[in-house]
């Protein structure tokens, strides 16, 4: 029985790592800039698919790749920012999101067009070792994956809380108008947190290419969808609040798979549901105050 | 204003020549194929229109087909439905109304099929899906056939393959529950291995699209099967094999005719050595006709063809002897003759639909060896 729920707990931990690690993107943009990102789903797609390219092309060590292939979907996440949603920073929020929703789309069918509609089969980065202890399985990829995720996020943690960059990310999330008063450069701000959530998805595409080893244009889509309810369980804005959103959707979605595979989406999605009827801001969300 | 007139005027001159043209290139016999072309089993959908297109043009180097006293060259209208039921159904609506195909071969799975064949029906269009095994796609129609077994049947081969060959006592099945097929054959499986005196001790579902099935396989392992079945498609069960691999679980696995695809190996076949499959023929088995085609396939198109290749290779050679005995170009006649075939000898076996649209033929079992699917033995009806 105890070897069934360590099993099960490591097949939570890893896909609650990657939730995880795209949730932390839509929370990130959504905490400085109030917009729901949609498209970032597509950008953890693209992210897998770079690894790809880098893989065949390059065959670097496999640091290196996720190092080289965080940095070009961190550039395409800037360039998505500064290309579509800059000028609609002061729009109405629909349209800003209706713009995500739409590049998003063209992200898709980009790669779609340029690559091929079929799965692509993902290379194997690093040779899968089964490892076994007294009746638990795991293998060198998955506890790769968990421990791997685990510490960039805390690297993020640490970039938040620490550095001069992420005190300015926090004061432009706690108010856009009076900080560049303060001499803070709002774009660059606004850019940098693009780029570290895209970066962060990169990593979860390529871990995903390592743990399911196949990908295709549209993974992104339901992977986002799950992504974004982890930030908003977790509650949106908070970076904490992603992590651990991501990791109880895998928990709830391996428990609901363990008691009826049939209702696995269901019941995390009542969860889901519960969480927010009890707690509206999600779990580690701050109450809204509205000033008069 | 003027020249917007102009442009109206333009406009209705290109359509009347456009309609003239389809009206002079009537002379031609349009038969539609609904195919996965593109989408996540796209593999089989290329082989569908390889199949397909190596038959319109062996047909059309002999001048065509025979209506009444003249002879008519084939044309197909291939049209990609992405394995998506509500694409499969735009495009058998464009193949009957914008297309006024004769007949429709297709589509290739049961989702698909299922969501075509009523309107084929309803629109009196002969249909035969190739590789479609789910009952219900026949079940009621007049119009509808196919070219291959049913799942009561497969499912009953595999289950006693497992229980009689490989000795098994306890099974478990991890199936799709979001699609026909998998979910058809999947309960035939359980009754059938039941009936046989064994225990499916575990019954797990997952939906489309889904590449984590960690939950679901740790609980089979609690289970400690002696076979796990995985009657899904080849684009799934590499990952599914794979992870079960990784948590350990030492059943045997087997699996059915959504398997097979050159595809399935290029992802697992490692974790693939020495599991077995039912499938619908093997182009290792020798028979002139068999023979042929799969020479003529592969040097085509440099691989071997896939059941559902050879399936629609069949399905075409039916349409034309039915269109051929019809006399006519008329989708009715066409019907008629097409559920009065009967002893039709094709790449997988012998076809007839009198009495009933689901031909009864045996199913061959594959074992995947060294890489390769590999005959193992013939099981008849």
């Amino acid at each position: 029985m105890y070897t069934v729920i360590i099993q099960q707990a490591l097949n939570a931990l890893q896909l609650g790592a990657i939730y995880a690690l795209i949730a932390l993107g839509y929370s990130m943009v959504y905490g400085i800039i109030r917009l729901i990102n949609f498209a970032h789903g597509d950008i953890f797609m693209v992210g897998a698919y770079i690894g790809l390219g880098v893989a065949l092309f390059l065959k670097p060590p496999f640091l290196v790749l996720v190092l080289v292939t965080m940095g070009l979907t961190a550039l395409l996440g800037v360039t998505i920012e500064r290309v579509a949603y800059r000028r609609l920073r002061h729009a109405q929020r629909m349209s800003a999101v209706i713009t995500a929703l739409g590049v998003g789309i063209f992200l898709e069918n980009f790669v779609r067009a340029a690559i091929s509609a079929n799965p692509q089969a993902y290379p194997v980065l690093i040779a899968p070792r089964t490892l076994s202890l007294s009746g638990v399985s795991t293998t060198n990829v998955q506890l790769m994956v968990i421990g791997v995720s685990i510490a960039l996020m805390l690297v993020l943690r640490y970039i938040i809380r620490q550095t001069m960059l992420g005190k300015a990310m926090r004061a432009v999330s706690d108010n856009k108008e009076v900080v560049p008063l303060m001499g803070i450069n709002l774009n660059l701000i606004v850019s940098a947190t693009f780029a570290l959530g895209s970066a962060l998805a990169a990593a979860g595409g390529i871990f995903y290419g390592q743990a399911y080893p196949m990908i295709d244009p549209y993974m992104g889509i339901v992977i986002g969808w799950k992504a974004f309810i982890s930030a908003v369980m977790g509650g949106i804005g908070q970076v904490d609040g992603a992590m651990l959103g991501g990791f109880i959707l895998g928990t709830v979605e391996v428990i609901g798979a363990t008691f009826r595979s049939t209702l696995r989406d269901g019941i995390a999605f009542a969860i889901l549901i519960l969480v927010l009827l009890i707690k509206p801001t999600g779990l580690l969300g701050r109450p809204v105050t509205k000033k008069v | 204003m003027a020249s917007r007139k102009g442009i109206v005027a333009l406009l209705a001159v290109a359509l009347v020549v456009a309609t003239a043209g389809t009206a002079l290139a009537a002379k031609e016999i349009r038969i539609g194929v609904s195919a996965p072309i593109t989408g996540d089993i796209a593999a089989l959908g290329q082989s569908t229109k390889n199949a397909a297109l190596m038959a319109e043009e062996e047909i059309n180097a002999k001048g065509g087909l025979k209506v009444g006293k003249e002879k008519i060259k084939v044309k197909f209208v291939i049209e990609d439905d992405e394995n998506k039921p509500e694409s499969t159904a735009t495009v058998f609506q464009k193949l009957i109304n914008q297309d006024q195909v004769l007949a429709i071969i297709g589509s290739q799975s049961s989702k698909c099929s299922n969501a075509g064949a009523p309107i084929a029906e309803a629109a009196g269009v002969p249909q035969i899906s190739p590789w479609s095994t789910n009952p219900n796609v026949t079940k009621g129609k007049q119009f509808v056939f196919r070219a291959c077994f049913i799942d009561p049947f497969q499912g009953k081969v595999v289950a006693m393959f497992a229980k009689n060959r490989l000795k098994a006592k306890t099974a478990a099945v991890l199936y799709d529950v979001a699609s026909d097929y998998n979910k058809g054959i999947a309960e035939v499986f359980k009754e059938e291995f039941a009936r046989a005196g064994g225990k499916v001790v575990a019954f797990e579902t997952y939906t489309t699209g889904d590449k984590d099935f960690s939950a679901q396989l740790t609980k089979i392992k609690t289970a400690n099967p002696d076979v796990l079945f995985l009657p899904n498609y080849f684009n799934e069960v590499p990952l599914q094999v794979q992870q079960a691999h990784k948590l350990g679980l030492k059943a045997k696995v087997i699996g059915s005719d959504s398997w097979d695809s050159p595809d399935l190996l290029k992802l697992g076949a490692e974790y693939l050595e020495g599991t077995y499959f039912s499938n619908h023929y093997s182009p290792d088995v020798k028979n002139p006709i068999s023979d042929k085609f799969v020479a003529a396939y592969e040097k085509k198109f440099g691989m071997k063809p896939d059941a559902a290749g050879a399936l629609t290779y069949d399905a075409a050679y039916i349409v034309f002897q039915a269109i051929e005995k019809a006399g006519k170009l008329d989708r009715k006649a066409i019907r008629d003759a097409l559920a009065q075939t009967k002893g039709f000898k094709g790449v997988t076996g012998t076809i007839t639909f009198a009495g009933s649209p689901d031909p009864v033929k045996s199913a061959v079992m594959i074992k995947i060896t060294g890489g390769k699917f590999v005959y193992d033995s013939t099981v008849n009806p």
